[in-house]
């Protein structure tokens, strides 16, 4: 009796499937195994002694993650807070003003001539490194030096000139507000991209229906969108969640004045790497790591409904 | 019978495996015969350092001197201690070094030395040449595991001589056995010229200058031992004797007369442009400014120390040269090298062989300054870890908000040793 081979199993099955074998093998060396690892030792003791989750206890108690003193006092000391609230405080704010910044920007220059060069000049935030663009802002917020001061000053409210990263209460925002013009050039071509697919026949009826534009907008021009406003989302808050170098080059190794810009890849780093405690660095790296995964997840069977 | 296609086929395989033979066998003759040549060589050693621009090329002369004298190449690389410590520790991981000689901060050494990752150079220094306890931060268990290379001292506030001229400021210079009250007086003159912005500049990246300025309040208010204590971990920074120096000496001064934190490179050329009169730093000043001499230094009356950084370094495990790494060592410590170095600007030497001629005059000042005084370590950077982030970012935090005296000295104990 012959023995009927799976069509999986087939040879030339197999032999295509091999094609695959050098790239897998490295992302199993170069990111499976690093991230089991990590998580795996999230569980241990530095002595390597096994205790469960009392490292995710022991790292969710700690005043640098959730500092429950100052957050109980909430914003009469918004500083300090803690390294996840401040993530929080970043999608918070930075998630709806890039996103709609960009959305903006894309309407308007939709239809305009030589808008590609003006886009091309807000795109210029996205492709800048991010170190480079954390001394950027770094020196743009700095009183001696930086356009933000010389422009309050041209206005006349010289009152307001201050080095905005050297005080606790406005760091966090400073960060915040100045790095909307770093990732506003995704969201706008991104957007850009999804106007381009909308039928021009949909504008067409709504204006002999007599729809106003802010009608238009509402009802064809954003639902539309949705694809698009899912992208920007999910993106934006994964790079809010894991952001890092803006933080470290503006606000310094040790996350601003009295840590009031920190965040949770900022004390993962400084856990790893001043403090050498390594498994308090991989519980938070683990933490992060099931955060961004919920997103992913959330994203992924949106597109695969669609 | 083969065919006529199968014996050409044959044919082509037999001088591809005589082709591919050769071809091996001369690379591995080539490879051998390029070792052998690279034996008889002499060797590259790699330094890493984290002098950049003015300070690298204040740097480079020593090394060149060391070329000259055994004839090896060496190849300088700029990593700052901020960088080198994620990197390091993963290299080491997997045996392998960034360079054969590393300056790195010394709390990092003394971490790293139990694990092996760093060769033992015990036999090579005589502790006796070198100021005392220059080589107590790299010492564990009685061994020593760095060398230290010449080091700066933070010697208190900077000014131009010509501004202090011009406004008629040299006259309240405090002495050196006056009071805290002359300071203040100082202080007032500055503020009642009009001329500046504030009377200090505080010069800020990360922090660590402002952690400077406050240590020499806690050496002047409360005295070297109390300085000493805290470094140990036996006075709490939240004791009365300490929060008394940050209430009534720093915390007075913070609003008004210390400028807020504005980065420390910017502070130089804003103290040269006469935005502000005074400004603490370290002696490596000197070696930033365009004309040296025409600066001043004062410390806080009553000062009975200072603290004083070294420049340390170590040889890793796993260089490829351990012979040739431990005379740049030698070398490096020699009242030779550090007699190059101090000449540049901005340094002194720890070796005590280095005569004073060898300074430039407005170091020569401040090695006068140190006369009769205590040599004290960094606290910040002997501690390192947690602790000295934290004492960083609090006493930003304290600069402009000098109402959270108690939350920060909480905060800084938290961390302590």
């Amino acid at each position: 009796m012959r023995i009927k081979i799976p069509p999986f199993f087939s040879l030339p099955a197999l032999i295509r499937k091999s094609f695959f074998a050098p790239a897998l093998i490295l992302i199993v060396f170069f990111v499976v195994f690093p991230v089991l690892q990590t998580v795996y030792i999230s569980f241990f003791s530095p002595s390597d002694e096994f205790v469960g989750f009392d490292n995710y206890f022991d790292v969710l108690s700690q005043k640098e993650i959730v500092n429950v003193e100052d957050v109980s006092k909430g914003l009469s000391q918004p500083f300090g807070l803690g390294a996840l609230v401040h993530n929080m405080i970043w999608i918070s704010i930075h998630l709806p003003l890039s996103l709609f910044s960009g959305l903006i920007l894309a309407i308007i220059l939709r239809d305009v001539k030589g808008a590609s060069i003006v886009k091309s000049a807000i795109f210029l935030g996205m492709v800048t490194p991010m170190i480079v663009g954390g001394i950027i802002l770094r020196f743009t917020f700095e009183k001696n030096v930086g356009i933000v001061n010389g422009l309050l000053t041209f206005l006349g409210l010289e009152q307001l000139t201050r080095s905005w990263m050297a005080y606790a209460e406005t760091t966090l925002f400073a960060l915040i507000f100045g790095s909307v013009w770093l990732w506003t050039g995704f969201s706008m071509i991104v957007y850009s991209a999804g106007l381009t697919t909308i039928p021009k026949e949909y504008y067409e009826a709504a204006k002999i229906d007599g729809a106003s534009s802010f009608r238009t907008f509402f009802h064809i021009t954003f639902p539309l969108l949705k694809p698009m406003t899912i992208t920007v989302v999910t993106m934006t808050l994964l790079w809010e969640l894991k952001i890092f170098d803006i933080v470290f080059v503006a606000a310094g190794v040790s996350g601003g004045p009295g840590g009031a810009a920190n965040v949770l890849a900022l004390q993962m780093w400084n856990w790893a790497f001043r403090a050498f405690d390594f498994n308090r660095a991989a519980t938070v790296a683990t933490i992060l790591t099931a955060l961004t995964l919920v997103i992913t997840i959330w994203m992924t069977r949106y597109m695969v409904k669609k | 019978m083969a065919t006529n296609t199968e014996i050409g086929i044959a044919v082509l395989v037999i001088i591809g495996i005589i082709v591919s033979a050769s071809t091996l066998f001369y690379t591995l003759d080539l490879t051998s015969r390029i070792a052998a040549i690279e034996e008889k060589l002499p060797p590259t050693l790699t330094v890493i350092g984290p002098w950049a621009g003015k300070e690298m090329e204040a740097f480079l002369p020593a090394l060149q001197r060391f070329e000259r004298l055994t004839g090896y190449k060496v190849v300088f690389k700029t990593f700052r201690a901020e960088d080198l410590a994620p990197i390091l520790p993963a290299q080491f991981a997997a045996k392998k070094a960034l360079g054969d000689v590393i300056f790195m901060w010394a709390s990092f050494i003394r971490e790293q030395a139990p694990d092996g990752h760093i060769l033992e150079v015990t036999d090579q220094i005589d502790k006796a040449d070198f100021s005392t306890g220059t080589y107590d931060p790299v010492t564990v268990d009685g061994k020593l595991w760095g060398g230290a290379y010449t080091g700066k001292v933070k010697p208190g506030f900077w000014y131009r001589n010509s501004t202090f001229a011009k406004y008629n400021l040299t006259q309240y210079i405090p002495a050196a056995n006056g009071t805290y009250a002359d300071f203040v007086t100082l202080l007032n003159k500055i503020e009642d010229t009009g001329a500046f912005e504030n009377p200090i500049v505080s010069g800020d990246k990360d922090g660590w200058p402002l952690t400077d300025a406050t240590e020499h309040f806690l050496i002047t208010y409360g005295d070297p031992q109390l300085q000493k204590d805290l470094l140990a971990g036996d006075v709490s920074w939240t004791s009365t004797e300490v929060r008394a120096i940050f209430a009534d000496r720093l915390v007075p001064l913070l609003a008004g007369n210390f400028s807020e934190p504005i980065d420390w490179t910017t502070g130089v050329e804003l103290l040269w442009e006469e935005e502000y009169a005074l400004y603490f730093m370290g002696s490596w000043i000197t070696g930033m400014v365009d004309d040296p001499d025409d600066l001043g230094v004062f410390s806080l009356p009553g000062v009975e120390g200072f603290v004083f950084a070294a420049d340390y370094f170590f040889i890793p495990a796993y260089t490829e040269h351990p012979e040739e790494a431990k005379e740049l060592l030698d070398f490096l410590v020699s009242e030779e090298a550090q007699s190059v170095q101090v000449a540049q600007g901005g340094h002194l030497a720890t070796n005590l062989d280095v005569p004073l001629t060898a300074y430039p005059v407005v170091d020569k000042r401040v090695a006068e300054l140190m006369v009769g005084k205590e040599l004290l370590l960094d606290l910040d950077d002997t501690i390192g870890g947690e602790f000295q982030t934290t004492l960083w970012s609090q006493l930003r935090l304290l600069w402009t908000s000098p109402t959270a005296l108690d939350s920060v000295l909480a905060a800084i104990e938290a961390k302590a040793p």
